[in-house]
């Protein structure tokens, strides 16, 4: 079966190259390798339009109606009355700060577990998979498990510092974004330690060896050689941390239910009690595509910023 | 002869031909007609035709008596009956996604307030002219508690039927209260007073809720009304009000006499501590009866009256059933609901697992006579309140509900002073009211 091409490739030697003219035949099977092509590829393109940009227009078209059927008109007054409304304010709040901790958190510990395991440790290798569990397990387990080591009063926590002699908590009452925050980087630490891993063991061992001859330190190696180098990386794992941070749910469903009294009513929980305890899909809608917004706004500011930070040696 | 071999070419044209119609395969059969199941019109509810009949009902309520009506109700309408059991949250998520994308169970089981709810948005079916023709065989409304009719009714239409009836009273660790010499308190003064009394060596004397809701037979032994239709102002009156959210306040943090409720999404966490021996009172309904019974099946466990401050009252609870407006077959769906709500199967289910009903021939049945604790929980069906009664008719209800849970958190949970908090609820669900 010969290559649909246009152009022959030319002779060494040859003046110029010959342009074989394209029969009926052959205009007849590249229309069939363009249909076969399409063919194979549409039910990707039918998943894709059923199960994302169906729903996604769907979505902008309910975010200018209201009702419980969200069947009426509204114009834009989903997405005024969203600037003005203090709760979705407060969920936004509460959402940009755990945000930004478990992205500088999975940074910085799933960084430093990374540089820990890397070295040569009896052991390393179960390390890695055990801080690798949490993020294969659910977050409705980790959140139950969580709330149940957490609970003031019957919590496996406090009856351990008790036995210690040492003051008990009642972090989910007194600091619960804090907490939440802490239970989600347990969760998620494990696989940025991995993605760092793989990372370092991209980092050609010359480099430090070149380093350490021109007398560079521990510090400067890390510093010029191990970060710089690691940009990519941490570029993928900041961008996804964002997207998972400003996307979380589980935690505040499973773990606090957002309380107490909003304290930790991340956005998509507030959306979800929009659109299902209050019935309101049309603002929820609106909602959800002000969030998609953001998301889009701030992948491609970190993308920008983080591919000026990327070096190559 | 040898067996031609397919060319590559013929490969790719029968896959990309099987793919084409195994995408198109659904999509013709969805134009050639509905299944039988959903085809098959019985206008006179005596049988089903074969099929699927689906019931949404509470993960909680799958009682075996319960399963002998399914099993006649199948075999008289031949069909089965798909029962998908979930917690509400989950059932509540199920069904509005289901409304949205236009199709429905046959028969919903719903936890208080859903059914004027989805009577208001057109979800649910009027069921007033099943009524109309069976309620005097069935008992219906007579035989039942007053308050459940108008519960599940809209604009003097009846749209869901009473399933379980429940209401919230005082449940207490017996031993510790005699060990104190604590009498059973009667009054708000009586409880804080026991509470303080009952409290120490790992033990408090009281255990609220972290849900919201519990709040609300403080504030109904108060004489505070939700929504107030007249005047259309929200905790009327006011300073009774933040009054009731006050004492629950210094119960926890002035008296010390009620642990600091976690916030979260379980209901059970007093429960949890009277069966631990970790709190001595809590304020619960019937449903917590049975775990307390499986964990700590030697608790000494009394059940008191509701307590009395301004008035005796206490919240009235539990379950409907209700036919979805575009529901295939409502005529076998409520043939569904008269078999499922008769006197023989509550009293089957009353024997089974102690759960309360709404039937008021229940009350006189021994079954529940002879049983002091059902007895107790029955005698508070007089006094007991469905609180959110005239605010769900404002089809707001869902916004404040959470409003009001914010309150109540910012209060009990944060310490908050409650004048402060009710300051800023009435004015946030004010604004949701007006729309």
């Amino acid at each position: 079966m010969s290559a649909p091409t246009t152009t022959a490739t030319a002779p060494p030697g040859a003046a110029r190259p010959v342009r074989r003219r394209r029969g009926p035949f052959a205009k007849s099977l590249n229309r069939r390798y363009v249909i076969t092509a399409y063919l194979f590829l549409l039910p990707a393109f039918a998943f894709f339009g059923l199960m994302f940009y169906l729903p996604i227009a769907n979505m902008v078209s309910s975010s200018f109606r209201t009702g419980a059927q969200a069947d009426v008109y509204a114009g834009m007054d989903n997405y005024t009355r969203a600037f003005e409304d203090a709760a979705v304010r407060n969920s936004f709040t509460v959402t940009v700060i755990f945000g930004v901790a478990t992205t500088i958190g999975a940074i910085v510990i799933g960084l430093t577990l990374a540089l820990l395991l890397n070295q040569k440790l009896r052991g390393r290798v179960v390390f890695r998979a055990a801080l690798l569990v949490p993020y294969l397990t659910s977050v409705a387990i980790v959140g139950l498990l969580w709330r149940n080591i957490l609970d003031p009063q019957l919590g496996i926590l406090n009856r351990l510092l008790s036995d210690l002699g040492l003051p008990t908590q009642t972090w989910l009452n007194t600091h619960p974004l804090a907490t939440v925050i802490g239970v989600t980087l347990w969760m998620t630490v494990g696989y940025t330690m991995v993605l760092f891993l793989a990372g370092l063991q991209g980092i050609p061992e010359e480099y430090y060896e070149a380093a350490t001859v021109d007398g560079a330190g521990p510090w400067q190696r890390f510093w010029r050689i191990t970060l710089p180098l690691l940009a990519p990386t941490t570029l993928f794992v900041s961008v996804m941390a964002v997207i998972n941070g400003l996307q979380a749910f589980g935690q505040a469903y499973i773990i606090t239910g957002g309380g107490p009294a909003g304290r930790t009513d991340l956005y998509i929980f507030h959306v979800f009690n929009v659109a299902f305890t209050s019935r309101d899909f049309g603002y929820a809608s609106a909602l959800s595509f002000l969030l998609f917004l953001v998301i889009v706004i701030f992948t491609v500011v970190q993308l920008r910023v983080g591919r000026r930070g990327e070096v190559q040696y | 002869m040898a067996t031609p071999r397919p060319t590559r070419r013929q490969l790719l044209h029968w896959t990309g031909a099987g793919a084409v119609a195994g995408l198109a395969a659904p999509w013709l059969s969805g134009c050639a007609g509905a299944p039988e199941s959903e085809t098959s019109d019985d206008a006179t509810g005596g049988g089903g035709g074969g099929g699927e009949f689906t019931v949404y009902w509470n993960a909680g309520h799958a009682y075996a008596a319960y399963d002998e009506v399914i099993a006649a109700f199948e075999e008289e309408h031949d069909v089965t009956v798909n029962m998908q059991k979930y917690q509400w949250p989950d059932l509540r998520t199920r069904l509005l996604s289901d409304f949205a994308s236009g199709s429905a169970p046959d028969v919903v089981e719903e936890p208080g307030g859903w059914v004027q709810e989805f009577a208001i948005s057109g979800d649910a079916l009027s069921l007033q002219e099943y009524i109309d023709a069976d309620g005097a065989d069935m008992g219906f409304p007579d035989d039942w508690q007053p308050r459940t009719i108008s519960r599940n009714s809209f604009e003097d239409q009846v749209y869901g039927i009473q399933l379980h009836l429940t209401c919230t009273m005082l449940l207490y660790n017996r031993a510790m209260l005699d060990a104190a010499g604590v009498e059973v308190p009667a009054t708000w003064d009586d409880f804080l007073d026991a509470a303080i009394r009952l409290t120490g060596d790992g033990v408090h004397g009281a255990a609220l809720n972290q849900d919201a809701g519990y709040a609300w037979p403080w504030l109904l032994q108060n004489g505070v009304k939700y929504y107030d239709t007249d005047s259309g102002e929200l905790l009327v009156p006011n300073d009774k009000a933040i009054e009731a959210l006050q004492f629950q306040a210094d119960l926890v943090h002035k008296h010390g006499a009620a642990p600091v409720p976690t916030p979260g999404t379980d209901y059970s966490g007093p429960q949890k501590l009277l069966s631990a021996g970790r709190a001595a009172m809590i304020l619960t309904g019937p449903w917590d009866l049975g775990p307390i019974q499986e964990t700590s099946p030697d608790l000494d466990l009394g059940i008191a009256p509701a307590l009395t401050h301004e008035t005796q009252a206490t919240v009235q609870a539990g379950t409907s059933v209700f036919i979805p407006a575009n529901a295939k077959n409502p005529d076998l769906s409520w043939d569904f609901i008269k078999r499922i709500t008769t006197l023989d199967v509550e009293r089957a289910a009353t024997e089974e697992v102690g759960m309360l009903m709404p039937r008021l021939s229940w009350v006189e049945e021994p079954v529940v006579q002879q049983d002091e604790r059902l007895a107790a929980f029955a005698q508070g069906f007089d006094y007991a309140i469905d609180t959110t009664e005239e605010l769900r008719l404002t089809g707001k209800s869902g916004e404040v509900t959470e409003l009001f849970k914010v309150l109540y958190q910012d209060v009990v949970m944060s310490n908050t002073p409650a004048e402060q908090a009710v300051e800023t609820f009435l004015s946030e669900a004010g604004r949701v009211l007006e729309g």
